[in-house]
């Protein structure tokens, strides 16, 4: 049987990937039910890249693949370069994960729990046990049964936990859960802190408007298919573009605009006409509706370029908002 | 529609984790591994106290119980040590419970990791998961060996000190540990004690019979219409020294207190049944992931089958009899010990010579089956380790 050590398979890490973490073709399937459906995923070094989808989407199953905790039907995978599972033990070396709900013996204290995970890493983990419980600010409480503790201080000592082995990449699934205002705030400072420090930092999370606030990429699964991927900078700017526009007649404005060829949606409400127009639509069609409204006899008192937000990008783009429809 | 990030420049690398020292891909499990291990069972504060309460707590009420009784009504009540008691708390107590327990544990170490979600965070360290079930034998038996010594102790200290100091043989009060020279010497003394109740089987060939026959019949009464004369005294002495010496095999087999050698094997068999125990449970908890489940067959497997297995004589289901792990365990009894479930002592079961109420089976073919338990149920429980999804 083998004994390798890491030592011992350190050399067969190929090359230096750019990619923090690289899937081509990962399919994963439950009986009939094909959770991950040929999964292209590309996670880049040193960023905080956020991983969304609506509930049974695949993203904790995508995640339970990439550690190992459960084996894929097809495809190939690493994880910091490494063939996943071929050098799983080398990879997982330099990865910390919280997947799901953190769970630890409940008659252990969070100290002792940690104690256990570091003795089955390397040596020096042992010695990251207090600076991992201070940094996540539950070193005061480390010594009280972990059966005491609130879902929030779990989900501080998961990502104790996940600092025990000094990763270069930390997967964590869903980690603001259970953690109040603040707690989210600090937990958000950690990631950067932690992205800052030239960690990857892989988030699963529902909270659109935290990952928003918290990475520079994202990528979106839904039935088991990453159908968007990329910086959220870029990623909005292929959004469609919205449009408020404040005037004197918003329904004569609307007869106005109906009647060219902007084919914009068009929706009149209380703030005025709500324009939505296709991505990549040139700027100049935004004077040109100026121009129509003017020389129309209505007063425009205010045209204002709507920022699409990661939620509404998010719904337009995975089932859930086709479903509502 | 996949759009590929756009990379920066590549991030800083980090000081790289592992080492030379970290063989985290090696099945062997670290002592840190094993220290911690024994760290989250000892801490299970509701099982170690049902433990220790079995395996000594029981034991220790049944002395305390025996000791007061003896010392408040000495000529009622015996006192609470010597052989006899001995033979039955090995055997009658520590043999099941012993097993029971360390099973109990067992199934807890094959199956806590999992129901408390520990697995999963394991698995993620990289380390092997076969070398994170092989940590818990060695933690696991760290505790029960020693829980399953302070019992046994406990049960000798009180078995030899608390000792009877004089023998009851065939009703009679014997000083123990004599000769055989000794024993005739007393029975010269005791005649009518010796005469009348040690007893003796007259044949046509045995030495003197008619004599012995004679005086026993004129001292503790013969069949209606025999005639009864009074022997001389001399006679009667030397009839009551023969029958002593006739009866000495059996009363050699009459001890105070177990001796040593008695003890050292009572109590490697005990360990050894208790190791048993832990490591079926541990495969079986580990294969099943429930504790409770576990438990409640391992009780079924000691209690029930073992018993029926281990003497009735079924034609065709003999050879799976054979392989039930008490019924090799039976067989392993120390000679001097009442086989598990009744049926007297003596070892080497239902061979020549051995036990007649257990199933035939050699010491070879025991030791076999008791090789193959460990073995089979730490593989299983190793592979469903390997192949669970976390």
């Amino acid at each position: 049987m083998s004994t390798a050590t890491l030592a011992d398979v350190s050399d067969k890490r190929p090359t230096q990937s750019e990619w923090a973490v690289e899937t081509h073709g990962l399919t994963k399937r439950f009986g009939e039910n094909v959770a991950l459906n040929g999964v292209e995923l590309l996670v880049p070094r040193g960023c905080a890249f956020g991983y969304l989808g609506p509930n049974g989407a695949g993203k904790t199953t995508l995640i339970r693949v990439l550690l190992g905790l459960t084996h894929a039907d097809a495809g190939s995978m690493s994880l910091l370069g490494y063939d996943v599972p071929r050098h799983r033990a080398a990879a997982l070396a330099r990865v910390g994960a919280i997947v799901d709900e953190p769970r630890f013996h409940g008659h252990l204290t969070g100290r002792q729990n940690l104690q256990i995970l570091a003795a089955a890493r390397e040596p020096a983990a042992r010695d990251r046990i207090v600076p991992a419980l201070e940094r996540v600010g539950i070193l005061h409480r480390a010594d009280d049964r972990v059966s005491k503790y609130s879902m929030g201080m779990r989900q501080r000592l998961g990502v104790a936990a996940c600092l025990l082995g000094d990763p270069e990449l930390l997967i964590l699934d869903e980690p603001m859960n259970g953690l109040d205002p603040a707690g989210m705030h600090e937990m958000r400072d950690m990631i950067l802190s932690l992205v800052a420090e030239g960690r990857t930092v892989v988030l699963s999370s529902h909270l659109l408007d935290e990952v928003e606030r918290t990475c520079d990429a994202v990528a979106i699964v839904d039935r088991g298919n990453i159908i968007r991927q990329g910086p959220i900078s870029e990623l909005l700017a292929g959004a469609s573009l919205q449009l408020q526009v404040e005037c004197s007649d918003p329904d004569r404005a609307r007869g106005l605009l109906d009647a060219t060829t902007i084919g914009a949606g068009i929706q009149v409400g209380p703030g005025g006409l709500g324009i939505g127009l296709p991505a990549g639509t040139p700027r100049d069609v935004i004077a040109e509706i100026n121009r129509v409204l003017v020389e129309g006899g209505i007063s425009v008192y205010r045209l204002q370029e709507i920022q699409a937000s990661l939620e509404a990008w998010f719904l337009s783009v995975t089932s859930r908002l086709g479903a509502s429809e | 529609m996949t759009t590929v990030i756009d990379v920066d420049a590549p991030v800083p690398a980090l000081a790289p984790a592992g080492g030379p020292a970290d063989h985290r891909g090696s099945w062997i499990p670290n002592g840190g591994m094993i220290a911690t291990r024994i760290l989250e069972l000892r801490k299970r504060r509701g099982l170690m106290i049902a433990l220790a309460l079995v395996t000594i707590g029981i034991p220790t009420v049944f002395m305390v119980i025996r000791l007061l009784m003896h010392a408040f009504a000495p000529k009622t009540y015996g006192p609470a040590g010597g052989y006899d008691i001995y033979t039955n708390l090995v055997s009658g107590v520590l043999y099941v419970f012993g097993f029971i327990v360390a099973a109990t544990l067992g199934a807890t170490a094959g199956s806590s990791d999992l129901t408390d979600g520990m697995f999963r965070h394991l698995v993620v360290t990289g380390r092997s998961r076969l070398a994170l079930y092989l940590a818990r034998i060695p933690a696991g038996l760290a505790i029960i060996v020693p829980l399953v010594a302070a019992g046994f102790t406990l049960v000798c200290i009180v078995c030899v000190f608390a000792a009877p100091t004089r023998l009851e043989f065939n009703g009679v009060t014997v000083p123990a540990n004599l000769s055989r020279p000794g024993l005739e010497t007393w029975a010269a003394g005791h005649p009518n004690e010796v005469i009348c109740q040690f007893g003796v089987r007259i044949t046509p060939s045995t030495p003197d019979g008619s004599t012995i026959g004679n005086v026993t019949n004129s001292l503790c009464g013969g069949p209606p219409g025999a005639p009864v004369t009074q022997p001389p005294q001399a006679q009667i002495t030397e009839v009551a020294r023969l029958i002593a010496g006739m009866n000495y095999s059996d009363y050699s087999r009459h001890f105070l207190y177990p001796s040593n050698s008695l003890m050292i094997k009572s109590g490697l068999w005990l360990e050894l049944e208790a190791a048993i125990g832990f490591i079926v449970g541990l495969g079986l908890g580990s294969l099943i992931g429930q504790r409770t489940v576990t438990v409640v067959l391992m009780i079924v497997l000691e209690i029930i089958l073992t018993p029926i297995f281990s003497r009735a004589h079924i034609p065709h289901l003999l050879n799976l009899q054979r392989g039930v792990v008490g019924v090799a365990m039976a067989h392993l009894t120390p000679g001097g010990l009442p086989v598990i479930g009744g049926g007297g002592g003596g070892p080497g079961g239902g061979g020549p010579g051995g036990n007649p109420a257990l199933i035939p089976e050699t010491i070879t073919v025991s030791v076999c089956v008791i090789v193959a338990w460990l073995v089979v149920w730490s593989a299983l429980g190793a592979w469903r380790m390997v192949t669970r999804d976390a």
